[in-house]
């Protein structure tokens, strides 16, 4: 390739690099309206612009439970009919537990459980029957606790819309969700709320209603509430104030935890509603009890707070539907509700790096400090020890920076606080190929070569050496991408491509600079 | 003339120091084994679990550590700490306790309004009842209404930076950050067995482990926590330190090819000192980069800048005063008289090719294989 074609190539790289690197201080709606300057840009890691970092763990353990007592409650029925005598039928540690006195006994339980093909039996004590779930009966209940779990987050937190603006909710692993929250948004205490997917959800009837209160306590002698009551309160969703007190019993008429499926939906109107489904049991249920209080209200309960409390307009079995003058965003926040109480899912929060938008403005304010410092230093150095050669190599240096910050903005690569560390890293180690390079072309010179001869050894000779140095670096670098957790894999990403292009730099742009000065001339000495 | 950090013609004898910087190296390294019981290994939060509280407090607010400690401990919190930020009248601090010390119910005398209880008692969330493997929320929030009840308003309103890891993904990343440090060292003894012929493998070897170990052990004599930002350093120093090694390694291999008859330490040292330059000007800039970050970077990646700079110091010393002499012992008790056992296995100008460990062609004063694995005593 001529020297020419050479240069255009490299300059155009470093451009290239250098308009993506640059852009990054263009507005986002300027990048966005503009076709000249592209859309891709560095993204501040929640360290750096502020923010919650939350690894949520799920406690599927809970949701195989659950599954077990649901088959429980089915079992118990099935041998109640056909009329089977066993002892006692628990669920712990994931099993169910059954005590059977009679061959009979156990015999009915196991053909009862093999017809679902839900379980496999573990243990073998006579008396006790154990069971678990079969791997592929498990699998499937924490799949769906999972979705459960993600669906609800992604809603509350996660929605571009509804959620709060720019906010990430992503699967990580088998049983955990990370969420991200981006500084500013809510407090954390607020965020932490949203957090609450482990609704308990109960239906309870309506037996009186006023707006507050004092007021329903009023219509009661002394104020005192009728026996086995309490108040439940509709609360306004943005200011916490008590929209309607309801009068209701205090145990649940019925619970989430036979409900199966909760949706939005329409009517023939085209109106928003929720349809629901309960299993059958909970049908049966459901509808003994809207026979006994057609007309009369359904407080939806979740958590102590009433959602909605839709009159009961006909005896409903296993579907029915909530209609009212909702909105379509009312209905689906219903649905939400609806299912987050029908199979409640624990989580704990397992990490957490949570920092303030304030300090992470001064973390970029040190970090670009110490980079700033860091570059004059090591450019004045180089300037003043190897002269012409070191200002080429300050050059490169520059062209480094360019390149590494324009491939992180051109692959919208996350930038942390120890991905900063990285860059500054990077400035102090990107010279050490030139210093490798200069001090071979000086001991070239030194043992009487031209000037154009001991350049070009100087660059042959180190070669491997830039090479290893760097291949050992990229290879930690890789590990490090592959082990590590939230900020530090940013630092893992600014070394690996620092790296990338340190040897670009050295290797390819300084080299092009000789190769224009003093090139094919021929000089006496060389600046270095 | 340029300007030399290293006149050429420069001889120092640093092959001649090497009883001095081996043991130098052998007590350091002892210290650091030493200290491990006595000092312990202070793990950071991300190893071990717990919950790191930054908070800063508004400007007027007269904040010292004392009335912190004293609103923290009623909150119940156990095995915490107080420790304040930057200079000595700052009004930020960072409070720290290890996970499971919240667990106690107790702290009826934290400072909270009934609202703020009612509040932290909606926001809390259910643990699920299989052992506190995570936070179930309030602790942070708790903890930092009673500062503001008590003491005053923080900056922003909230905690200016809270970690919390629980004990299960603290075991994790324990876990993970060993074999890490594992798989790294792994990947670099191939990359050597590659690069190195059997003659300075070893040498290589024992500088990075060297390297690791002491900077390792200075953190642990020190008292200085290990968490990720100092695996991180540690990762990066592994991938680092190697490039002193092999500079001078390339260059006694060079020297090597030179001549025909040689003494080693002779070439050792003059090895040495023709790169010397190089190593320190190498280490120097990657060392005002650190140093900047070091000084100029605050609080959060300090830990990250000191095991760097520890690394880079070790790992430049370890390449002249280690590297080099291990080869000279491993020639002395190994490798038969010094005899330019690479010399002929490629030709002049391929000095720099990858391996040179094809047999010598004619030297017959090099010793048969099986002679070579015998000790000389």
């Amino acid at each position: 390739m001529s020297l020419r074609w050479r240069a255009i190539w490299v300059i155009a790289t470093v451009m290239l690099f250098g308009y993506y690197a640059v852009a990054n201080f263009a507005s986002e709606e300027t990048r966005i309206a503009s076709p000249l300057v592209p859309d891709n840009a560095l993204r501040l890691g929640l360290d750096l612009r502020g923010g919650i970092h939350w690894v949520i763990g799920v406690k599927l353990g809970a949701t195989e439970d659950h599954e077990l007592s649901f088959l429980k409650g089915l079992l118990e029925d099935s041998l109640e009919r056909d009329g089977v005598v066993v002892g006692s039928v628990d669920v712990a540690d994931h099993q169910l537990r059954v005590e059977t006195f009679t061959d009979e006994a156990r015999k009915a339980v196991r053909a009862w459980f093999g017809d679902t093909e839900q379980l496999a039996e573990v243990g073998n004590d006579p008396e006790m029957l154990i069971f678990e779930l079969s791997d592929l009966r498990r699998e499937q209940v924490r799949e769906q606790g999972m979705s459960q779990v993600l669906e609800v987050l992604r809603r509350r937190i996660g929605d571009p819309m509804k959620g709060i603006p720019d906010s990430v909710v992503t699967r990580q692993g088998d049983d955990r969700v990370l969420v991200q929250i981006p500084g500013g948004a809510v407090d954390r205490a607020r965020a932490r709320e949203m957090l609450r997917v482990t609704g308990f959800l109960e239906f309870k009837i309506v037996q009186d209603v006023a707006q507050t209160e004092e007021l329903l306590r009023a219509k009661y002698p002394d104020g005192e509430l009728p026996a086995n009551t309490t108040v439940a309160f509709e609360r306004d969703r943005e200011t916490d104030r008590v929209l309607t007190a309801y009068l209701v019993g205090k145990e649940a008429d019925l619970t989430g935890d036979y409900l199966t499926d909760a949706r939005p939906g329409f009517d023939n109107q085209q109106r928003p509603q929720v349809d629901f489904t309960f299993n059958p049991a909970g049908g049966e249920l459901f509808q003994a009890l809207t026979e006994a209080s057609i007309g009369k209200q359904l407080a939806i309960i979740l958590d102590d707070r009433v959602y909605s409390a839709p009159t009961i307009q006909s005896r409903i079995a296993t579907r029915g539907t909530i209609t009212g003058r909702f909105t379509v965003a009312e209905v689906s926040d219903l649905s939400v509700v609806l299912r987050a109480g029908s199979l409640s899912v624990p989580v704990v929060i397992e990490e957490e790096r949570t920092v303030g938008p304030a300090l992470g403005a001064d973390s970029i304010r040190r970090g670009v400090l110490a980079m700033a410092v860091g570059l004059a230093l090591i450019v004045a150095f180089t300037a003043l020890y190897y002269r012409l050669s070191g200002l080429y190599a300050s050059v490169a240096l520059a062209g480094n920076l360019l390149l590494l910050i324009g491939v992180m903005s051109m692959f919208e690569a996350t930038l942390t606080l120890p991905g900063l560390a990285g860059i500054v890293l990077t400035v102090g180690m990107a010279v050490d190929a030139n210093v490798i390079i200069f001090e071979r072309i000086r001991e070239e010179l030194r043992g009487h070569k031209t000037p154009r001869a001991a350049i070009s050894t100087g660059f042959n000779k180190a070669f491997w050496t830039i090479m290893d140095a760097n291949i050992t670096t990229l290879g930690t670098a890789i590990v490090l991408y592959n082990y590590g957790t939230g900020p530090i894999k940013g630092f893992a990403v600014t070394l690996s491509i620092g790296v990338v292009t340190s040897v670009f730099a050295a290797l390819i742009i300084t080299r092009l600079m000789f190769a224009f000065f003093p090139g094919d001339r021929h000089v006496e000495s060389l600046s270095i | 003339m340029p300007f030399e950090l290293v006149p050429p013609g420069t001889h120092i004898d640093f092959i001649g120091k090497r009883r001095i910087t081996a043991a130098a190296s052998i007590v350091v390294l002892l210290a650091g084994i030493v200290a491990v019981p006595i000092n312990g290994v202070k793990l950071g939060i991300d190893f071990q679990g717990g919950t790191e509280m930054q908070v800063l407090f508004e400007d007027q607010v007269e904040a010292d550590e004392g009335a912190i400690r004293r609103v923290i401990g009623a909150c119940g919190i156990q095995d915490f700490s107080v420790v304040r930020y930057g200079e000595a009248t700052g009004r930020e601090f960072l409070i720290r306790f290890p996970a499971g010390a919240d667990a106690n119910t107790g702290g009826d005398a934290c400072p909270l309004t009934p609202e703020q209880v009612e509040a932290l008692e909606r926001a809390k969330l259910a643990g699920g009842g299989e052992g506190d493997e995570g936070e179930k929320g309030e602790t942070i929030d708790k903890l930092a209404y009673a500062l503001i009840n008590e003491i005053g308003p923080l900056s922003g309103g909230e905690p200016e930076r809270v970690e919390f890891v629980g004990p299960r993904v603290g075991s994790e990343l324990r876990a993970d950050g060993l074999k890490s440090l594992l798989v790294a060292c792994i990947l670099i003894l191939i990359y050597i067995a590659f690069r190195f012929t059997a003659r300075f493998a070893p040498g290589a070897i024992i500088a990075l482990i060297h390297d690791i170990g002491i900077t390792a052990g200075i953190f642990v004599i020190f008292g200085l926590e290990f968490d990720l930002r100092v695996l991180a350093a540690l990762l990066a120093i592994l991938g680092y330190s190697l490039n002193d090694t092999i500079i001078i390694y390339d260059r006694i291999r060079e020297n090597m090819e030179l001549r025909t008859k040689f003494d080693l330490v002779d070439v050792l040292n003059q090895s040495v000192n023709q790169t010397l330059a190089r190593t320190v000007l190498t280490s120097g800039t990657t060392m005002v980069a650190v140093l900047a970050l070091w000084i100029l970077g605050g609080e959060v990646i300090r830990p990250f800048a000191i095991a760097m700079a520890i690394g880079i110091v070790v790992g430049t010393y370890s390449s002249v005063f280690i590297a080099s002499p291990t080869l000279l012992f491993l020639e002395r008790r190994f490798g038969g008289n010094a005899a330019p056992a690479a010399a002929g296995a490629a030709a002049p100008d391929a000095g720099y090719a990858v391996r040179h460990d094809a047999p010598p062609p004619q030297r017959g004063a090099r010793p048969s294989n099986s002679k070579r694995k015998k000790k000389r005593r």
